[in-house]
């Protein structure tokens, strides 16, 4: 076929679609606008957060809000660093973070492993009741737990931040369904080949889960910038603070008078590590995740 | 032989996971069973030196109390209304999403930010947002200070302000602001999923279908959502098991009263109410877990019912 | 499905067996205190004290530690601030049920009826009359007790608020303390020749006035909703709660009438509240008259006198604050809340941490120059008379009271002239209930819409609220 054969083929349907491309063209078009509609929507609470971080108390508190800020107030995230003293917070949620994260993947693997790869008795019934937990508000092993870590003699320290939630069912789940979509084939060459356990699950399933387990890390990382309740309760003082305590802590005074600009530049700070983590490894969450969905 | 060996490996491998969940996990679930059971129970009392009757007290106090019966409603409602929607609209986004090239990693990245925040301090700036600063509203001496950003692009627009979270407000007004944040925050998660769905689902299904001169509503019936189906249904059943536990969402619009001034509680929730006894009375508060429990249980057994009937592999 | 079914049915039986052993454990309460022969014997020992002190109030508390020390070097205080006062209630209540309480803790009277329910708390009867004499590290001695000099120096109604439990014990003293007042616009008042309302009478005459002058101002707003009701059962003598036999006890004809008559100010618009304004009231009290809805009286707490300061603008007040007593029924016999933080002391197994803790909050209660410089930084006012003549306190604070700069002395002062008024509430397991009952009562009567029959919304509203009071404590 030469070249112009192709260029005319083209251009016969060129006019014969142009109807059909006035209308991918509209179509595309209101594609646009919804998603733009609908990433304003999503985005606007964060460009609250952004603009009250830098507004003086004043502005805040005008009645009717200023959408952009009179004059930009960067002291206020001075103020917020030095008033919560960030630093140590930062170091002491990075290193509960670091630690429960590895614990964390070496349970989830091998359990993965063996619900996935290994045949026992009662495998089924167990993973359902391990499935089973997951519909009970969490709340309600907070009392029970306390008197236990108690009894442990672990208040504050790192292993009551740690410990108590290296397990995580919902991990063990998600691994699981990824290491079941990698063939048996391989798991009983390498048998053949004489190839230990977990060698294997270290040279070939770890490889494979990859994404997964990406996703699992910046979840369990997630995990400990976030939590809140557990940690106030077990270990609120200064060499263990976390950092969501630290920062409510920090901007709670006894007349309840709380600078609301300086306090919404220091959530902003504390977000932004996320944020970077989660721009640089979307693709790895969105793998790691959505695969979780295939096959309930 | 092989087997036995499987047996002892396969309990090593799972021992670390095993003793933690036991301990942390299913004795705490054994003692909510236990306080359950104990007419009256509270922890302090029990430090105190009183003792307890075994008994079914503290499930028939929690099913007669006033407002159980809202705090159900409530839940329900809440599922039944933001499930649906959350879960169209983020196919709808996820499907705009995967039809677009240029900005599409923009957007992506946009729409995955409300995963990594705090609920309860951006359910703080929609609170402000919706929140009218005045006094007696709706009466003669009716005084607007702030109507609340909200209502400023309402009016902006030429619509009737409204009421949303404020003293006098509207049982209808507080839901849909409910509905709009819970949607709002369950949008990325389900959105992640569906689009990591879509892109793994084979090009050739579509290009079949564009041979055969298939209109695009055929196409998106016939082939994206049965191939979907798998991720739409663990879209659903995660979201109705969440929507059974909503709570903070509503404490970051409506504060610790879960409801607008002059009738707290009104929209107050099974894990709310669980919250409400937790502090007091324990009894109570594993009696209305372990009924809650079994309504997410039953649910959870019907969603899976019907999506194993109606899933595609 | 099956096997998840099985798998629960297994998971509940295992549970069910389990509890059966499970049943009989609990219990971690330390025995009761009864005050050892010698008193306090120099012993090392280290104090955990949970408050809710902001960054200025730790630096004087450790100043204070620090001259402590120098009497009992031997006792560590430990001191932490654990988040808000309800913060510091529900990490105690954990903490209770495990016997790893702190020694002392800020508190409310509601938080110690709480933790007594697992008997937690020292009471302080022997220790207060103990005439044990301790020997301190400086070669000086004092008596272990209070003696009746350091009892009468106590303001009367602070001190009785630590036997509001219905047992007759005594279980806190106070640390410093607060009330209501009524701040109002000055300049406004003097401009209009208006004079500051001492009765709920004149009030709604005040209020009718100023509507009359600014049609779109608010003329009051009060802080809190449950303040207003227990303060108004006070001054009119009706029923509210009661520590002992039947506790709830507000749902009467005079209150519902006060309420009733409250609605009606809501809906002319004379007064509003922080719940129902959506805000603090002193934000509509600092406004500028030329804004809608702005107030120019304001009822809230005496420590809170700073944000009831307008901003500056050209390096000036736009108006004068003047501070006064809040409206009474019966001017003559005057009544007025008594709020802010007390000490109590937790049981512990050592007597001798017990005997430290009681000596630290001895120190923090009864010496004049912490307290003077407390409530210099904090706005509240001392709980002890000798304060008031304490001359750098009078000279660099009271002395000084204006309303502007020096709004805090102001508000100091006028508490310190009501020092007679004071009065407190029973605490009783379900008191905070019914506080904040009542409040969600009168945030409900005052904006709901009634219909015809406002008479029956309210009489139901309070049937609402005496019947989620009992459920909340039974």
């Amino acid at each position: 076929m030469s070249d112009k054969t192709v260029k005319i083929y083209e251009k016969d349907l060129h006019d014969a679609t142009s109807k059909q491309r006035f209308v991918k063209v509209g179509v595309q078009v209101l594609i646009y606008a919804f998603l733009i509609l609908m990433a304003i929507i999503i985005i606007f609470p964060f460009y609250w957060m952004l603009i009250s971080s830098v507004k003086s108390l004043e502005e805040y508190k005008q009645t009717i809000p200023s959408l952009f800020p009179k004059e930009i107030l960067w002291s206020n995230y001075v103020e917020a660093f030095n008033q919560a003293s960030l630093g140590r917070l930062f170091m002491n949620t990075l290193y509960v973070g670091i630690v429960s994260t590895l614990l964390s993947l070496v349970i989830t693997v091998l359990s993965a492993f063996a619900f996935a790869r290994l045949e026992f008795k009662g495998k089924n019934a167990l993973f359902a009741a391990l499935l089973a937990t997951m519909m009970i508000p969490g709340e309600l092993f907070t009392i029970t737990n306390y008197a236990t870590v108690n009894s442990f003699g672990w208040m504050e320290s790192f292993e009551v931040l740690i410990i108590p939630f290296l397990v995580s069912v919902f991990y063990i789940y998600l691994l699981r369904q990824n290491f079941m979509q990698i063939p048996n084939e391989l798991y009983l060459a390498a048998k053949v080949d004489g190839t230990g356990d977990l060698k294997y699950l270290w040279k070939v399933m770890i490889p494979l889960a990859l994404p997964t387990l990406i996703s699992i890390t910046i979840l369990k990382m997630m995990g400990a910038w976030n939590s809140y309740v557990w940690p106030r309760l077990v270990a609120n003082d200064e060499a263990h603070r976390l950092i969501t305590n630290g920062l409510r802590n920090a901007f709670t005074e006894s007349t309840g008078d709380v600078n609301i600009p300086v306090q919404m530049a220091a959530v902003a700070i504390v977000s932004f590590p996320l944020f970077l983590v989660f721009v640089f490894l979307r693709k790895y969450i969105m793998k790691g995740v959505s695969r979780s969905g295939i096959k309930g | 032989m092989v087997e036995s060996k499987h047996q002892w490996k396969a309990w090593l491998y799972l021992s670390p996971a095993i003793v933690l969940l036991l301990i942390f996990t299913v004795w705490p679930i054994i003692n909510t069973l236990r306080m359950a059971f104990l007419e009256g129970y509270s922890t302090m009392g029990a430090v105190g030196g009183i003792t307890y009757n075994f008994g079914i007290g503290n499930f028939k106090q929690v099913l007669q109390y006033k407002d159980f019966i809202s705090c159900l409603t409530n839940t329900m409602l809440l599922c039944v209304l933001t499930v649906p929607l959350s879960t169209i609209l983020a196919l709808l986004i996820a499907v705009c999403l995967n039809a677009i090239k240029p900005l599409q990693r923009f957007l992506q990245t946009v729409f995955f930010l409300p995963y990594v925040t705090n609920s309860i301090a951006i359910g703080m700036v929609f609170a402000a947002m919706f929140n009218m600063v005045g006094s007696a509203f709706g009466g003669e001496n009716e005084i607007i200070i702030t109507a609340g950003i909200i209502n400023n692009v309402i009016e902006f627009f030429g619509g009737e302000r409204v009421n949303w979270i404020n003293s006098g407000s509207s049982y209808l007004a507080n839901i849909t602001v409910m509905v709009i944040y819970i949607v709002w925050n369950a949008l990325p998660f389900k959105i992640l999923i569906l689009l990591g769905g879509l892109q793994s689902i084979n090009k050739q299904y579509y290009d079949a279908a564009k041979v055969d001169g298939t209109s695009r509503v055929r196409v998106f019936t016939k082939i994206t959502v049965p191939l979907l189906s798998p991720m739409l249904a663990y879209v659903v059943i995660t979201g109705f098991i969440g929507g059974f536990k909503e709570y903070s969402s509503i404490v970051g619009i409506f504060g610790d009263d879960m409801g607008p001034t002059g009738d707290p509680r009104r929209l107050n929730t099974m894990v709310g109410f669980i919250y409400d006894s937790l502090a007091n009375h324990q009894g109570r508060a594993s009696a209305a877990a372990l009924i809650l429990f079994c309504i997410i249980f039953v649910v959870t057994m019907i969603n899976l019912y019907v999506s194993k009937k109606k899933t595609h592999y | 499905m099956k096997r998840i079914l099985t798998a629960v049915v297994l998971l509940i039986t295992l549970c069910m067996n389990c509890f059966m052993f499970a049943s009989c454990k609990d219990s971690a309460v330390a025995p009761d205190f009864v005050v050892p022969e010698g008193g306090y014997d120099g012993s090392e020992v280290t104090i955990k004290f949970y408050h809710t002190m902001g960054a200025n109030l730790r630096e004087v508390l450790e100043r204070y530690i620090v001259e402590f020390n120098k009497l009992y070097p031997n006792i560590h205080i430990e001191h932490e601030q654990v988040g808000s006062y309800d913060d510091v209630r529900d990490q105690i209540k954990t903490q209770i049920t495990v016997g790893n309480q702190p020694h002392i803790a800020y508190c409310y009277p509601d938080h110690v009826a709480l933790y007594n329910l697992a008997k937690a708390v020292v009471p302080l009867d022997d220790l207060i009359a103990s005439d044990i004499t301790v020997s301190r590290n400086d070669g000086t001695t004092e008596t272990l007790g209070l003696t009746e000099a350091q009892i009468a120096d106590f303001i009367k109604g602070y001190y009785e608020e630590g036997k509001q439990f219905g047992d007759g014990k005594m279980y806190t003293l106070p640390l410093s303390k607060s009330t209501e007042v009524l701040y109002y616009n000055k300049t406004f008042f003097a401009a209009n020749n208006l004079t500051p309302p001492t009765t709920w009478e004149e009030m709604e005459d005040v209020c009718a006035k100023i509507k009359a002058i600014d049609p779109d101002s608010i003329p009051l707003g009060y802080d809190s909703e449950s303040n207003w009701f227990i303060t108004m059962c006070e001054q009119y003598g009706t029923e509210y709660t009661s520590a002992t036999g039947e506790h709830f006890l507000f749902d009467n004809e005079q209150n519902r009438n006060f309420v009733e008559k409250f609605r009606e100010w809501y809906q002319k618009g004379y007064v509003t509240t922080k719940e129902l304004s959506g805000g603090y009231t002193s934000e509509l009290f600092k406004m500028d008259s030329a804004e809608k809805g702005n107030s120019y009286m304001s009822i809230g707490s005496s420590a809170g006198a700073t944000h009831q300061r307008p901003d500056k603008v050209n390096e000036a007040y736009p108006f004068e604050v003047g501070i006064t007593t809040i409206p009474q029924v019966n001017a003559s016999a005057p009544k007025v809340i008594s709020q802010g933080p007390s000490l109590c002391i937790f049981k512990k197994s050592n007597a001798q941490e017990v005997l430290a803790s009681w000596l630290f909050v001895k120190y923090l209660t009864t010496t004049v120059e912490f307290q003077a410089e407390f409530s210099m930084a904090s706005g509240y006012v001392p709980v002890i008379k000798s304060v008031g003549d304490n001359a750098v306190y009078k000279s660099e604070f009271l002395d000084k009271a204006d309303g502007g700069d020096f709004i805090s002395a102001l508000s100091a002062k006028i508490c310190l002239e009501q020092e007679s008024a004071y009065y407190t509430s029973p605490a009783f397991n379900g008191s905070s209930t019914a506080r904040d009952q009542v409040g969600l009562l009168m945030q409900k009567c005052l904006s709901a819409e009634a219909g015809a029959d406002v008479k029956a919304m309210i009489k139901k509203a309070f049937e609402d609220a005496v019947s989620e009071c009992k459920y909340q404590s039974n």
